[in-house]
């Protein structure tokens, strides 16, 4: 008896029994695997990853990993050092990683730790390491690569040598050397200004005397004057016999004063004259001086007579030696053109109002918009709590003692409220350099991004570092300990400064001059320098910048120059100061006589003139006085007699 | 592969047999879940749980995946709208906060724009889907499957040895 074909099948329940249980033997084999062998497995397979890397025998002492703490440290890591197998390039203590799951639960990557420690180079193996079998040695002759490296490192040499072959010493060094100005100034005879006013001023001088000789002619001569006097002697001035005499006579005089009076004013008008023109002639003279100093001042421009400033010749001394660290600048400032987002760039070189291009947008399928929903105290996206590397001074000549730490590293500051700070510091004894801090904070916890960072380093030797290589002049450091301090910050990717203080001691200077007299100005000058301290200071919206340098260097370099420089330019400008005085001296001279002369002799005419006619005025009115008082007195007496006949009369009239 | 071709061919003789409308009908409505979400994430490891360790069937659940992965491509850009309309409604920011911060939620990525729409529209659709498919099935059976069966050329088929051979290898080891 056969029963239906799906009564016959036990009814099967909601759960899939025999699949749970494969499942959970296969969890429990993967959990053995990974308790017993994975750490034994990663340590093998990183060894063996290492060889093929680099080459050479890879050790690693110990390897623990946890799932269940998410943590991994690694111990005593040994890389063969490939040319000498019986030491380790490197040796690193320990390499801790810890990552926190209740983070990694809410989709957040915490780490805990991320720490390098104990850092050593060229520690001695326990056994010599094995090394891969040397590759097969690339074809002979330089790569295209090579070639072009070579080119731009030709190309720099000599833009450099350009540049340096002309600066501020080796000028000074010329003048010191005793350019000769004389030997100068005969090629450019006749292109001074102040010698061409000169002649001009000359011949217009001689022009006028011609005028004004002929203008005084037309002015009232002796014989005028004469004739003026003998019309006023025969005016009769007494005895009138009647009115009419008088009236003539006085009419007469009238006609004399008027005509004196005409010279008078024909005498000052010239006079004025006369005097405006000789002030004109004055004050072209005066303008003579201004152009004769001109002409000096341009002729030291000519002859490149410097004038000392700190400034320039601390630059012009620290040009080379800064040269590498500008160049670092320029380095990171390019790197930050490229990585400042485009918004800034734009407000920075001002061409936020151009017009914006269509950016290519993904779909919005591919990823849609993530949100975030932070809130204080949370965890951000991504947060590396602390990173810390640290290194021993081994049997490296290289090798430093460096500890090492990067602290809340972060997608979110704002979340955690703390900035990322990184610190490094430490010293090499081999390399006699201590006292290294190096200090990073990058804090986005404010509206503004700020950067602040500070570079110490307490000391640190300074062996043949060449400041000036002119053709001239040749001035190299030859042994100092320095002391170098930075300091600085970027404000919103954009605004930045920095300070730099460094200080050299016990500095030993090699100094060269072609040039004996400056040589031995330069040797005492450097011989006796104290601390030397170089100061920068940089700022700016990025990408400009600019960068002054200041150093005590140049000011006391100054001082030991100046004397020299300065004794040598007043020699060259008194050269040229006299050479312009002898050029157009003789016709200075001869205009200021020429003034001198025409000066006295028209004075002295017209103001003799004015003298005669003053004195025949006076004449013409004592005269004029003199014929009044006669006819008046004249009067008087016939008005008595007439009186006295009339009275007479009148008494004979009248009987008494 | 071999595991996932024997899924599928699971699915078509369920469908075609007279049993497991039930196990057909949820594998689709996961297969639905599963097509509008994205694949790392922790809903899709918590329906393939469901899936593995219950008695729902894999192959129509992959089988629908694959479907509806295609019906949420086209349908992206709607989930993105919807996801974004969604996340920045003011009145469920708390909530939001507050699941983002929480430990696994933040695993299921539904604070991505796409994801959200996406999740919004499976979770709506689930439940009526899982019934929509079950009449489906059932309508299948009684129209096409009765059909096919009642033709000439099954009953030929159904005559054969292979066919006798399939059904007996299929009592014991199906």
């Amino acid at each position: 008896m056969t029963k239906p074909h799906d009564s016959q099948k036990k009814a099967k329940g909601p759960i899939r029994w025999n699949a749970v249980i494969p499942f959970l033997v296969f969890c429990a084999l993967i959990y053995v695997y990974f308790h017993f062998f994975f750490d034994h497995n990663l340590r093998k397979g990183l060894e063996w990853a290492g060889y093929k890397a680099v080459g050479a025998e890879v050790n690693i002492a110990d390897l623990r990993t946890s799932f269940l703490k998410a943590t991994l440290q690694i111990k005593g890591i040994e890389i063969t050092d490939a040319d000498k197998p019986a030491q380790n390039i490197i040796e690193i203590g320990d390499i801790r990683w810890g990552m926190s799951w209740d983070a990694l639960l809410r989709a957040k990557i915490l780490i805990n730790e991320a720490v390098i420690e104990n850092i050593q180079f060229a520690t001695i193996r326990k056994h010599p390491g094995k090394v891969a079998p040397p590759e097969l040695p690339p074809k002979p002759g330089p790569g295209v690569l090579e070639k072009e490296a070579e080119k731009l490192k030709e190309e720099a040499l000599a833009k450099a040598q350009e540049e340096y072959a002309n600066n501020m010493l080796g000028d000074l060094a010329a003048i010191l050397g005793g350019a000769n100005a004389q030997a100068q100034l005969g090629k450019i005879e006749g292109t001074l200004a102040s010698k061409k006013r000169a002649q001009e001023l000359e011949a217009d001088l001689k022009t006028k005397q011609k005028q004004w000789e002929e203008r005084l002619k037309t002015l009232p001569q002796g014989k005028d004057l004469q004739a003026l006097n003998e019309r006023l002697n025969k005016v009769k001035i007494k005895d009138f016999k009647s009115p009419q005499e008088l009236q003539a006579s006085l009419q007469e005089l009238d006609a004399i004063a008027k005509q004196a009076d005409a010279y008078y004013k024909q005498l000052g008008s010239t006079g004025k004259d006369l005097d405006k023109e000789l002030k004109g002639l004055e004050a072209s003279v005066r303008e003579l001086d201004a152009l004769v100093k001109s002409d000096i001042k341009a002729l030291e421009t000519r002859f490149r007579i410097p004038s000392i400033n700190t400034q320039d010749l601390t630059r012009a001394l620290f040009n080379k030696y800064l040269g590498k660290y500008r160049a670092k600048i320029n380095h990171y400032r390019a790197m930050a053109e490229k990585y400042i987002p485009p918004k800034y760039m734009d407000k920075v070189t001002g061409k936020a109002d151009k017009e914006e291009e269509i950016p290519l947008q993904p779909h919005p399928r591919e990823r849609g918009v993530s949100y975030e929903f932070g809130r204080r105290n949370s965890y951000p996206l991504f947060w590396l709590k602390r990173a810390a590397i640290s290194s021993q001074a081994g049997m490296s000549p290289k090798a430093g003692n460096i500890r090492g730490e990067i602290l809340d590293i972060t997608s979110h500051q704002a979340l955690i409220g703390r900035p990322t700070v990184a610190t490094l510091s430490g010293d090499f004894p081999a390399d006699q350099i201590s006292g290294v801090l190096l200090k990073l904070v990058l804090d986005n916890t404010k509206p503004e991004s700020l950067i602040t960072y500070k570079v110490d380093v307490g000391a640190y030797p300074l062996r043949g570092s060449d400041l000036v290589d002119s053709p001239d002049v040749k001035i190299a450091l030859t042994e100092a300990v320095g002391k170098l301090n930075i300091e600085g910050q970027l404000k919103a990717l954009r605004e930045f400064q920095m300070k730099l203080n460094n200080q050299f001691t016990t500095a030993h200077f090699a100094v060269t001059a072609k040039d004996g007299n400056i040589d031995s100005i330069l040797k005492n000058t450097f011989a006796n320098l104290p601390v030397i301290n170089l100061k920068g200071d940089a700022s700016g919206y990025l990408p400009s910048m600019s960068f002054n340098v200041t150093s005590n260097l140049g000011s006391e370099l100054e001082k030991g120059l100046r004397k020299q420089v300065e004794a040598k330019i007043a020699e060259a400008q008194k050269q040229i100061e006299a050479y312009v005085n002898k050029e157009i001296g003789k016709n200075r001279e001869a205009i200021e006589k020429q003034v001198q002369s025409l000066r006295t002799q028209l004075d002295g005419e017209v103001k003799k003139a004015q003298a005669q006619l003053d004195a025949q005025k006076k004449q013409v009115e004592s005269k004029v006085d003199q014929a009044k008082k006669d006819a008046e007195s004249q009067a008087k007496k016939k008005l008595n007699e007439e009186g006295k006949k009339a009275a007479d009369a009148l008494k004979k009239r009248l009987g008494l | 592969m071999t595991l996932l071709l024997k899924q599928i061919f699971s699915f078509f003789q369920l469908l075609n047999s007279e049993t497991g409308t039930n196990q057909l009908a949820s594998g689709l409505a996961c297969g639905l879940i599963l097509g509008f979400s994205p694949f790392l994430s922790i809903q899709t490891f918590l329906i393939l749980f469901l899936v593995f360790f219950f008695r729902i069937q894999m192959g129509a659940a992959f089988l629908a995946a694959f479907f509806f992965k295609f019906i949420a491509y086209l349908f992206d850009p709607l989930a993105d709208q919807l996801g974004r309309s969604v996340l920045e409604a003011p009145a469920l920011r708390p909530l939001f906060v507050q699941m983002y911060n929480m430990p696994l939620v933040p695993l299921t990525r539904f604070n991505n724009s796409i994801v959200m729409g996406s999740m919004v529209v499976g979770l709506i659709l689930v439940i009526p889907a899982f019934f929509l498919f079950r009449l489906l099935i059932v309508k299948y059976r009684e129209t096409v499957v009765a059909r096919l069966k009642g033709t000439r050329l099954w009953k030929a088929f159904a005559t054969t040895k292979f066919y006798s051979w399939y059904t007996k290898y299929n009592e014991l080891y199906g």
